[in-house]
């Protein structure tokens, strides 16, 4: 279709002009407004004495880029599992991985409580390693198991498990309130030199993904058919899945579980540009990150003048998309 | 050919009454203040009574292990019936939403009635259940409305669909619970986290009308539960009013779940793991199923409390956690053993 062709081109453009005006909201709304004129003298004038330009540059300007990136991570996440497993259902959050994330950096503050920021992503990293494969090697296990469906009721009763597993670890060493942060993503509170420290592996995530997404098209035609055009599927196989642990492990350590964004963003990017995955991974990214600073810009004006958790608001869109989803793909079906 | 398995009912029956008194047994003794055998008798059998031992018993303990019984009894039984009506061995009123959906409306009763209304205490209590039961059924009219497929329900569809609307109603039940004042939202919290440890007489008093009434007529109506094993089609022309019947049993149980969950939050797996436990114990009738599942699904929950609050102890684990932590490996085994 030709709107497949042009419109691809036209998000990517347009999409930093409206990442500039989602992050200009994002720093000028919430519990306390600033004006234009504030957030500019923050920006190029900064001075520490003035508390509105430290909210602005310690609260919510880390606030805004965090969020552009996490949904970005997740989203291409999202579009990664898609496209591998062939599963319309396959998503980080759906499918364990950020689970697996949650309960070893639970792990991590118990044991390691003096460990630094850097290792935290590092924990997190192998914590999705670990949650991935648990779900997927059950899944290969079980006859049937990679069906949508199955492999999506896999998931989420497994991380369901891991998130018991890690309350239950929380509460008998009396961490539960350091904890709880990582169950109910903490966008309010993020860390600067976190993000900084997440930037090398965001680019290696990302170059990846875009590096992969060729390959990517080729496996969502079919093992037989990848196989076919000389592809070594197992090799590629791998690399996802590390980017997939890259990505998603650099966003729980950023801000914990945070819901229905891998799965949405990429049936949406798939709607405006077809099977192509590599136009579909740059626009899941763009939209991800845009969807998510949207959405986190929503949870201060809900319950105006509280915070709302970001998960309501993702589950809001989530739930029923999920739902239209299964209602009209189907159990068994591939995507 | 008459089933071998359909005699043992009541010497398994005994053996499941035993763990269920031997959980109870440890859970009235042990704690944070120890009692012996011989003055837990004495105390019950009101010999000399110590005014100690009457408050650790009476007050805290007994209404607990109480409770943990009734609330396992209902979920069990409840899951048997979710199980048979919809043929899916890997149903759950937890893993469905049930639980949910009457953990919302519970959460929403409290947020517009309980500091407006001064009907605190009794009929607050009483009226929780009701609240409950609305939401159990709106999350199950919800739950056919979007995987039925041709008028067919697939199983493991129903399944994702159920976690879909947990996790919805969940997100809403978070979003009410922030909303209210601080006092209710503490109530809320600890009563949303599946735990009984605030457990008193006034909550006994408030399962026990459900579980009165309700359970006999699951079991005057476990007959047809037989019968649609068969496949709706085979049920109908057996004479069974499939859908009336379906309905009624479907209601009861969610009634079941509404009470349990309006005195203990959402503890989920009793409903999944019992009912196959008693498969696998007394056959596949159901007029046996249903109560040997009940007593499994109580013991379960006894044990499960007893573990929470003993093995971390001073902090305590919600007896929920406890047993989805035993329940999910349980489920994948299912999922593993079903075939395709």
């Amino acid at each position: 279709m030709r709107f497949q062709r042009i419109l691809p081109a036209v998000i990517l453009l347009m999409a930093p002009v409206a990442a500039v005006c989602l992050l200009f909201l994002s720093v000028m709304y919430g519990s306390k407004s600033i004006s234009q004129e504030t957030v500019w003298q923050a920006f190029f004038s900064f001075d520490a004495e003035n508390v509105d330009h430290q909210i602005v540059m310690v609260s919510r300007l880390p606030r805004a880029v965090g969020a552009l990136l996490i949904g970005a991570f997740l989203a291409i996440s999202g579009a990664l599992m898609q496209g591998m497993t062939r599963n319309y259902l396959a998503s980080p959050s759906i499918m364990g991985v950020s689970d697996g994330s949650i309960f070893l950096v639970t792990l991590a503050m118990i044991f390691l409580p003096s460990s630094n920021s850097i290792s935290l992503i590092v924990v997190s990293m192998i914590g999705s390693a670990i949650g991935a494969a648990i779900v997927f090697g059950l899944g290969w296990l079980i006859p049937g198991g990679l069906i949508p469906v199955r492999l999506a009721i896999l998931g989420t009763i497994i991380g369901t498990f891991l998130s018991g597993l890690s309350a239950a670890a929380a509460s008998y060493f009396q961490l539960s309130q350091g904890v709880s942060f990582w169950y109910n993503a903490k966008l309010h509170a993020m860390d600067p030199t976190l993000i900084k420290l997440s930037i090398p592996f965001a680019i290696a995530g990302l170059g990846l993904a875009l590096l992969l997404s060729r390959s990517v098209t080729v496996m969502s035609l079919g093992d037989d058919v990848a196989a076919g055009l000389g592809q070594r599927t197992a090799l590629v196989r791998v690399l996802i899945l590390l980017t997939v642990v890259i990505l998603t492990g650099v966003s729980v350590a950023l801000a914990g579980k945070i819901a229905f964004i891998g799965l949405i963003v990429p049936h949406i990017a798939r709607f405006f540009c077809g099977e192509d995955y590599q136009r579909i991974i740059p626009v899941s990214g763009v939209l991800g990150g845009l969807f998510l600073a949207f959405c986190d810009i929503l949870a201060r004006f809900i319950n105006y003048p509280f915070e709302t958790p970001i998960g309501v608001v993702t589950a809001m869109f989530g739930v029923p998309f999920f739902l239209y989803l299964i209602k009209t793909r189907g159990g068994g079906k591939h995507a | 050919m008459p089933d071998p398995l359909a005699s043992r009912g009541w010497s398994v029956s005994a053996v499941i009454l035993a763990v269920l008194a031997g959980g109870a047994y440890l859970s009235l003794t042990s704690g944070m203040f120890d009692l012996t055998f011989a003055e837990m008798v004495k105390t019950l059998l009101r010999i000399d009574p110590v005014k100690e031992h009457d408050l650790v018993v009476f007050d805290f303990r007994l209404p607990r292990i109480v409770l943990s019984a009734l609330v396992g009894a209902a979920l069990g039984m409840a899951g048997t019936v979710i199980q048979g009506v919809t043929r899916n061995g890997l149903a759950d009123p937890g893993i469905l939403g049930i639980n949910a959906g009457a953990g919302l409306a519970v959460v929403l009763f409290m947020f517009f009635f309980q500091g407006s209304m001064q009907i605190k205490g009794w009929m607050a209590v009483m009226i929780m259940p009701m609240f409950g039961l609305v939401g159990g059924f709106m999350a199950v009219l919800l739950i056919y409305l979007f995987s039925q497929q041709n008028g067919r329900l697939d199983p493991q569809r129903l399944i994702l669909v159920g976690i879909a609307i947990a996790s919805g109603f969940g997100a809403a039940t978070l979003y009410v619970s922030l909303k209210m004042n601080p006092n209710d939202f503490e109530m809320a919290a600890v009563w949303l986290a599946g735990s009984i440890y605030n457990a008193n007489w006034k909550y006994v008093l408030t399962m026990l009308p459900w579980l009165i009434i309700l359970p006999p007529i699951l079991w005057w109506k476990s007959r047809s539960l037989d019968l649609i094993q068969l496949g709706e089609d085979s049920a109908i022309s057996l004479g069974v009013k499939v859908e009336r019947d379906k309905h009624i049993l479907l209601l009861c149980s969610i009634g079941l779940v509404a009470a349990s969950v309006a005195v203990s939050g959402s503890i989920g797996f009793v409903g999944l793991i019992a009912p196959h436990m008693a498969r696998r114990l007394v056959g596949l009738n159901h007029t046996n199923i249903l109560p040997v599942s009940g007593l499994i699904g109580a013991a379960m929950v006894v044990w499960g409390d007893y573990v929470g609050k003993t093995i971390f102890a001073p902090a305590e684990l919600a007896a929920g956690i406890v047993i989805s932590i035993i329940g999910v490996p349980y489920f994948v085994f299912l999922l593993l053993k079903m075939k395709r």
